[in-house]
């Protein structure tokens, strides 16, 4: 290529941007959003980060038609959790299992900050939450009070 | 400062080196967002969700100089979530995306409505592949090829031959629609 050429290019180019930047530029709350995202920023906690999900593989979506609702799971250092979310009529129903069993007690938390659902996980780790409310969310568990709470990647409810 | 020190300091919870890191990549993500042909509404979804997973991960990015191409490889990925929820191969709502402005909008923005139009149309009427590379290209202090490559899911050797013939269409076509006016 000539620098020419390349000269043209990065004309065009330029001219495209100043334009985008008019007809398509980040919206401001989607900047605002970002800028206070470091307020979630784990300070003690640890991340269970998202292994698998139902919806993002197509086999399972065409078997899970029936009966079972979106499967998820996550895994931290030393704790996974399995979830399955259902829609009923009244909102969202989370099923879980922590593993290994523990009694825990659990929060919802939307991107807004606010509490969702609160519950606790039975001996043998089982938990059952009801959202009225959907959003961006993720779980924090919070098990023994010495042991650092685990919280789960940030996922779409339904 | 460099990406390393920004980021360290973003994960001890200093605010000015975050809006830094935002402001130097929120273009870039946004355009990958819309190189994968969502509307506004879900760009903005994936560009929530793309810096909610840099907080989680602060601290633990493990080749700081490469964020850029972390953060489009993980925008890419939010897309494709979206694309799959919403169960479609593109979004029915196309016509927010790359359509051109009209001339009200142009006039608005006091934008050269002839020049400025025909240019735009032209680049609305490129193929999908050439609108999504320039899209990206599009975006602020223009991206590296690593970050298109992560950002499309593209090859890096195929980005420079791609760029030069989507900007050579689009030049013809942007002549003769000058030469037809």
């Amino acid at each position: 290529m000539s620098d020419d050429q390349s000269d043209h290019e990065a004309e065009l180019l330029g001219e495209l941007r100043r334009l985008a930047r008019t007809v398509d530029p980040v919206p401001e709350d989607v900047t605002a959003f970002a800028r206070a995202a470091l307020g979630w920023r784990r300070v003690d906690s640890e991340l269970a980060e998202l292994l698998a999900d139902s919806r993002l593989d197509t086999e399972s979506l065409a078997r899970s038609e029936g009966d079972s609702g979106r499967l998820l799971s996550f895994r931290a250092a030393d704790l996974e959790l399995d979830l399955e979310l259902r829609e009923t009529d009244r909102g969202i129903v989370i099923l879980g299992q922590l593993a290994p069993a523990t009694p825990a007690q659990l929060d919802v938390q939307r991107d807004d900050r606010a509490t969702l659902a609160t519950g606790s996980a039975d001996d043998v780790g089982r938990f059952r939450l009801e959202l009225t409310e959907r959003g961006r969310v993720r779980l924090v568990v919070r098990r023994d009070p010495h042991a650092a709470p685990v919280e789960t990647s940030w996922f779409d409810a339904p | 400062m460099t990406l390393s020190e920004l980021l360290s300091r973003a994960a001890a919870g200093d605010q000015a080196a975050w809006n830094a890191i935002v402001d130097r990549f929120s273009s870039l993500v946004w355009a990958t967002a819309r190189a994968h042909r969502l509307s506004r509404d879900d760009a903005a979804d994936v560009a929530q969700t793309t810096w909610l997973r840099l907080v989680e991960h602060l601290g633990r990015i493990r080749e700081p100089e490469r964020l850029g191409a972390w953060l489009a490889t993980t925008a890419r990925h939010e897309s494709l979530r979206v694309i799959r929820r919403t169960g479609r191969e593109q979004p029915t709502d196309e016509s927010d995306l790359f359509e051109a402005p009209d001339d009200e909008t142009l006039d608005r923005h006091l934008l050269d409505l002839e020049r400025d139009g025909s240019l735009w149309r032209a680049f609305a009427a490129l193929s999908d592949r050439c609108k999504s590379l320039l899209r990206l290209l599009m975006a602020e202090d223009e991206p590296t090829y690593e970050e298109v490559g992560a950002a499309l899911g593209m090859p890096v050797g195929a980005i420079g031959p791609t760029r030069m013939r989507c900007l050579d269409r689009l030049r013809s076509t942007t002549e003769i629609a000058q030469l037809g006016a």
